[in-house]
């Protein structure tokens, strides 16, 4: 039964007595470790060890600690069948990928009520809503050969699916998440080229909910793949589909419930967007400083040296989805790059490779170099090592890390990282794709940086281009991720859907404004989003939010020298604004000072009120060609 | 120890794991009524870790015939007998 996390670490041996000192200390009422607590999760867990973490995730939901380590999300849970097997597990796979999720079920059988009916069965707003219907749901006869009737059907079905989107949206002001339905099983081998079969029809609504998804209307939650993944023996129970109501195996339930986990990490920008690579037997077999450029695996010549051009291929694929990646290997650097310049089977070039880290020092001082240049968190990079003392190593001294169990044959890392899904993305948008560019351009400009010395000089020889654009329908879905992902670089981390950023558009009482830059090295694409809203001849910032891809670069002064810059044609006479920190947001806790507002209130609960008056502003010296908005 | 008694005792570590408020005697004329934790809901979690620790698979007539702990201990016996 494959139903274990074989991309997690083992369980550990003292993990009964360290879990019981986490349980200790929640029991106490105090706040736990919660990189330890993830550790544990983030475990192959038994049965028991399964139990307890999810007992522990209800008290801990049940304490409300102030906890700012991990991401709360709230998520309905709307079925034609029982999901009532699922809010422990999901709670307890939240914890392995930093996040508090709780569960708010509707009650027994009300997919038509929450869909047609004014009734709003949640009664709360809530992050997410995942549905999972059966064939239950979609009452119309499909009477076999008869196509009419099937197309029919399939338009009932995306009628419900479409209002049910609606009402996600106007209920509970969020995005509803549609499972696939797992394939049926076969009477013949004819059962797609029948029409009225219930796989034909699987197959069909499936395709629909995927075009769906990719037209932004609705985000979805694999199911299919899941259960093929580990078989439709494995992933139904019969007996208790009638006995119980349950749409998939109890057994299951954790796998189901970390697959829905990795999605809403996603959406809650948590997924890993780098990929740290070791080189001898990860890259390519043997070790190239002993066994030369002829003497490594890699390959036409071998099983095994076919397997590593593989997972190449497999790691480029990643990197085309915006995925940045770094090399972290013990080794002399000119060495390590012999493959990369001269091995005609090498996949992966030099120039896909944004930070090359190739010394004798140990890995984890590497990696925090690595995090630093790109200026990501340690928490963003995923680790891979066919080491397993190194992958320990690793693990004991930056937990932020995600080091996969990758095993020690290359046949199989591909599927490891695959099942992690830890770079589980939502639908991709040009901006993602173009990610991986935009850091590798960054990271030259470090090392250029690091050449030129005078930085006025490096940042008029960046030759940047900023356009400043009011908010419209092309920005809205980055606009609304970068609302919602970004944390360190914000000012008061206030989260819009994009339902709202819609409205804002057309509220002459408010000003949102989209930021770009490029550089000769990359096209960032949208790094910067700017909420004001307008009140007579004052004006105050509601949000204020980079990505922290282009630190440094003098952006902050330059879009506030726009801010006042208009503000001043406007007629405007003040700007307010306010600091609101959080746990991630220290690094812009003086941003206000250093851009010239002085301080009005220092409030109660540590946020901090700023106001400049437009003709007091001084602007700021900048190296960045601007184009504002009309 | 009789193989049925043998049954029991893997059977009462999981209730004990599962309903950790229950501290009464586990025996084989035990039910549902008598554990307060023992829902509909965790009466399903519970069969299934039962089947996969004792290695055996309850019909779903059998399921439904239980009247207490020692219909499902003697079923389960039959089955590793």
């Amino acid at each position: 039964m494959s139903c274990d996390f074989p991309w997690r670490p083992p369980l550990a041996q003292d993990w009964s007595e360290r879990l019981a000192d986490i349980e200790a200390v929640l029991a106490d009422g105090r706040e736990p470790d919660y990189v330890a607590l993830k550790t544990l999760a983030n475990q192959q867990l038994g049965m028991r060890e399964q139990l307890r973490i999810e007992r522990l995730a209800k008290k801990l939901q049940k304490a409300a600690l102030p906890n700012s380590a991990f991401a709360p999300v709230t998520i309905g849970l709307l079925g034609s069948r029982t999901l009532s097997y699922l809010p422990g597990p999901l709670a307890a796979a939240g914890l392995a990928r930093g996040l508090t999720i709780s569960s708010v079920e509707a009650h027994y059988d009300s997919v038509a009520s929450y869909a047609f009916s004014p009734a709003d069965c949640f009664g709360r707003p809530l992050d997410a809503l995942l549905v999972v219907l059966d064939e239950s749901a979609f009452a119309s006869k499909r009477p076999m050969l008869d196509q009419a009737a099937e197309n029919e059907a399939l338009a009932d079905a995306e009628n419900l699916v479409t209002a049910l989107a609606a009402a996600a949206q106007e209920k509970s002001g969020c995005r509803a998440i549609f499972a696939t339905l797992p394939g049926a099983l076969q009477v013949s081998s004819a059962e797609l080229a029948t029409p009225g079969t219930s796989a034909r029809f699987r197959h069909r609504l499936n395709l629909m909910l995927a075009e769906g998804a990719m037209e932004g209307r609705w985000l979805l939650w694999d199911q299919a793949a899941l259960a093929s993944r580990v078989g439709l023996e494995n992933w139904l129970d019969p007996v208790r589909y009638h006995a119980a109501k349950i749409p998939f195996s109890v057994d299951v339930c954790p796998l189901a419930a970390d697959n829905i986990a990795a999605l809403l990490a996603a959406m809650k920008g948590k997924a890993a967007r780098g990929l740290i690579l070791d080189l001898d037997n990860t890259l390519w077999g043997g070790v190239i400083g002993d066994d030369g450029l002829a003497g490594i695996r890699l390959g036409q010549n071998s099983p095994e040296g076919e397997a590593f051009v593989a997972f190449q291929n497999f790691v480029l694929s990643l990197r085309d989805r915006g995925i940045v990646l770094a090399v972290c290997s013990k080794n002399t650097d000119e060495i390590a790059r012999e493959p990369f310049r001269n091995h005609t089977e090498m996949v992966i070039e030099e120039d896909h490779v944004a930070v090359f880290q190739a010394n004798w020092s140990d890995k984890a001082t590497n990696i925090k170099t690595i995090a630093e240049t790109l200026s990501l968190g340690l928490e963003s990079f995923a680790f891979i090592d066919d080491n397993a003392a190194e992958r320990e190593r690793v693990r004991q001294e930056l937990p932020l890390v995600s080091t996969i169990e990758i095993g020690d044959d290359p046949s199989f890392y591909i599927e490891r990282i695959a099942q992690s899904g830890l770079f589980d993305h939502l639908p991709l948008n040009k901006e993602d794709i173009s990610r991986a560019e935009s850091y590798g351009g960054r990271a030259a400009a470090a090392e250029i940086r690091a050449k030129i010395g005078n930085y006025d000089d490096y940042l008029t020889s960046l030759e940047m281009r900023m356009t400043i654009d009011p908010f419209d329908d092309a920005g809205r879905s980055r606009i609304t991720q970068l609302i919602n992902k970004s944390n360190q670089f914000n000012l008061t981390t206030r989260r819009y859907g994009e339902e709202d950023v819609r409205k804002m558009q057309d509220d002459p009482e408010l000003m949102g404004w989209q930021v770009r830059l490029d550089d000769k090295f990359a096209q960032h694409g949208m790094i910067g989003v700017v909420i004001v809203r307008k009140d007579g001849a004052e004006w105050a910032i509601d949000t204020w939010l980079q990505s922290c891809r282009v630190l440094e670069r003098g952006v902050e002064q330059c879009v506030m020298n726009s801010l006042f810059e208009t503000a001043a044609q406007a007629g405007i006479q003040k700007i307010h604004s306010r600091y609101i920190p959080t746990d991630r947001n220290g690094m812009v806790s003086d941003f206000y000072s250093r851009l010239g507002f002085a301080v009005v209130d220092e409030n109660d609960d540590g946020s901090v009120t700023y106001s400049c008056g437009v003709t007091d502003y001084e602007p700021h010296q900048t190296f960045i060609d601007v184009s504002l908005p009309k | 120890m009789s193989e049925q008694q043998a049954i029991l005792d893997k059977v009462t570590d999981i209730i004990r794991d599962l309903f950790d408020e229950y501290h009464g005697p586990v025996t084989m004329e035990t039910t549902a009524d008598d554990v307060e934790q023992w829902d509909s809901l965790s009466h399903v979690r519970l069969m299934v870790m039962i089947e996969v620790e004792l290695g055996v698979h309850f019909s779903t007539s059998e399921m439904q015939s239980f009247k207490n702990l020692g219909d499902l201990v003697n079923a389960a016996a039959k089955q590793s007998g």
